[in-house]
């Protein structure tokens, strides 16, 4: 029996019918269409899948999409305003932090719920906070630097450093 | 993919979550963080017919202190929450360096402290903590509550005490006397989203002389079927005095009373080995806390 609920993604409404065993992470790519977000190992250990539930980092493929009624869940899709992209995809960019980009929209909503909760965390701090996003293509050392760098944007500074 | 649950529900109140509970207890799994469970679900090892989420339960949140009860933590709070909280890293300091070492952010986020011992893994990280603290568990069902000790919680691999209907509730970690302190140490393969081949809880209570010992809990995970503490041993400790002897009978003592095996983690050989060397740094470190408690 599939149920009707109501979803909230990135400050929109969405009405859906889902079977109660479909996770979050098949709903947001497939019954809503984002396909922004990715499903890496399904069973919450690459975190591929992070989503934000409420402003926290929330694994989407171990999560029942029928839980998250009544939340707010922001996807990577929800972070650009239009053509502007939110700092922590600017400094992402800027600090060449993208390989093949498969783990970056999971490392891009960790990074920015660190720096949420914490605007200038040390590096023991990031590789704590995106110690649950693998990258494959290990490129963990300019992931750090840009969250750093996003760090800087995000309270106005280094926005004259050059990339 | 995964068997499908039949049916979820999410009560709005405590009260409605324990009618339902009560009714349904056989064929249910409560859906708390939901880390363990739904990886078992996907990989078909539970096929639960019915998901009772009590994640956003306000009655089952939050953390308090109490000078006489000590902390108490409602089973619903997140592992996040505790690894944050001011009072947990006052009185439980060792708690909150568990927590922290839990998984990955995300499933700190998630998961809570009863789903983490409800799952009873003999190698999950707060049982060895929440062990050494002699921690105090409230367990609840329809219409009716009792309080158990965590050390007769976990009966064996996957096991617990809990009967047909009831779920736990709270967790109460009596406040510390005033030479006591509790330490937490782990072997992992990496530091996140590891599952410890080794890990122990540890308790020191010194007398007012401040060298002879009181009391000793060593909690011990990864070296059995159960995370369990070195009885025999603790009581040995009793009565000596802080020294090379002490710490020499406490090392040889878990290593007499852990049961390793091999597994895909460590050999057993290795874990032998680690754990002694695991309980001297952890009853250092409690040392270390009484002395700086003392100021």
């Amino acid at each position: 029996m599939k149920k009707l609920i109501k979803l909230e993604i990135n400050g929109e409404n969405f009405d859906v019918a889902i079977s109660p065993a479909a996770y979050l992470i098949d709903v947001i790519r497939e019954t809503v269409g984002l396909s922004g977000t990715k499903k890496g190992c399904g069973v919450g250990d690459c975190g591929a899948c992070t989503v934000l539930i409420d402003g926290r980092p929330t694994l989407s493929c171990i999560t029942l999409a029928v839980a998250c009624a009544g939340k707010a869940i922001t996807t990577i899709e929800g972070l650009s305003r239009g053509s502007e992209l939110h700092p922590v995809q600017r400094a992402f960019i800027d600090k060449g932090a993208v390989q093949c980009g498969f783990c970056t929209p999971g490392m891009v909503l960790s990074s920015k719920a660190l720096l949420d909760e914490n605007p200038h965390p040390s590096q023991d701090e990031i590789k704590t906070a995106l110690a649950g996003n693998l990258c494959r293509c290990t490129g963990y050392a300019k992931i750090i630097e840009a969250v750093e760098h996003a760090g800087r944007l995000l309270s106005g500074e280094g926005c004259d450093e050059q990339a | 993919m995964h068997s499908e649950p039949i049916e979820y529900e999410k009560p709005a109140s405590l009260r409605e979550f324990e009618s339902i509970y009560a009714a349904k207890a056989e064929d249910a799994k409560i859906l708390s963080g939901g880390t363990d469970l739904h990886v078992l679900i996907k990989e078909k090892l539970l096929a639960p017919r019915l998901l009772i989420d009590i994640s956003d339960l306000p009655e089952l949140r939050g953390i308090s202190y109490d000078p006489v009860r000590g902390v108490t933590i409602m089973a619903g709070t997140k592992i996040a929450e505790i690894e944050r909280s001011p009072l947990v890293k006052e009185h439980a300091p060792a708690l909150a360096f568990a927590a922290a070492n839990l998984g990955s952010n995300q499933v700190r986020w998630m998961a809570t402290m009863a789903g983490n011992i409800c799952h009873a893994s003999p190698a999950a990280e707060t049982p060895p903590v929440l062990l050494a603290h002699d921690c105090e568990l409230l367990i609840a069902r329809q219409g009716g509550e009792r309080t158990l000790p965590i050390s007769r919680f976990f009966l064996s691999y996957r096991k617990t005490a809990l009967e047909t209907g009831e779920y736990v509730k709270a967790f109460r970690l009596p406040p510390l006397p005033a030479r006591a302190a509790v330490s937490y140490r782990f072997k992992g393969l990496r530091k996140a989203m590891e599952i410890d081949m080794l890990n122990i809880g540890a308790y020191l209570e010194l007398g007012e002389d401040g060298t002879s010992v009181n009391e000793v809990r060593l909690a011990m995970g990864s070296v059995g079927p159960v995370t369990y503490r070195a009885v025999v041993t603790e009581q040995k400790l009793k009565g000596m005095r802080i020294g090379e002897e002490f710490f020499a009978a406490a090392c040889d003592g878990v290593v007499q009373e852990a049961t390793p095996i091999d597994d895909v983690r460590a050999s057993a050989q290795y874990r032998n080995r680690v754990i002694g060397v695991l309980t001297r740094r952890a009853l250092e470190e409690c040392l270390h806390r009484i002395g700086e408690r003392r100021g």
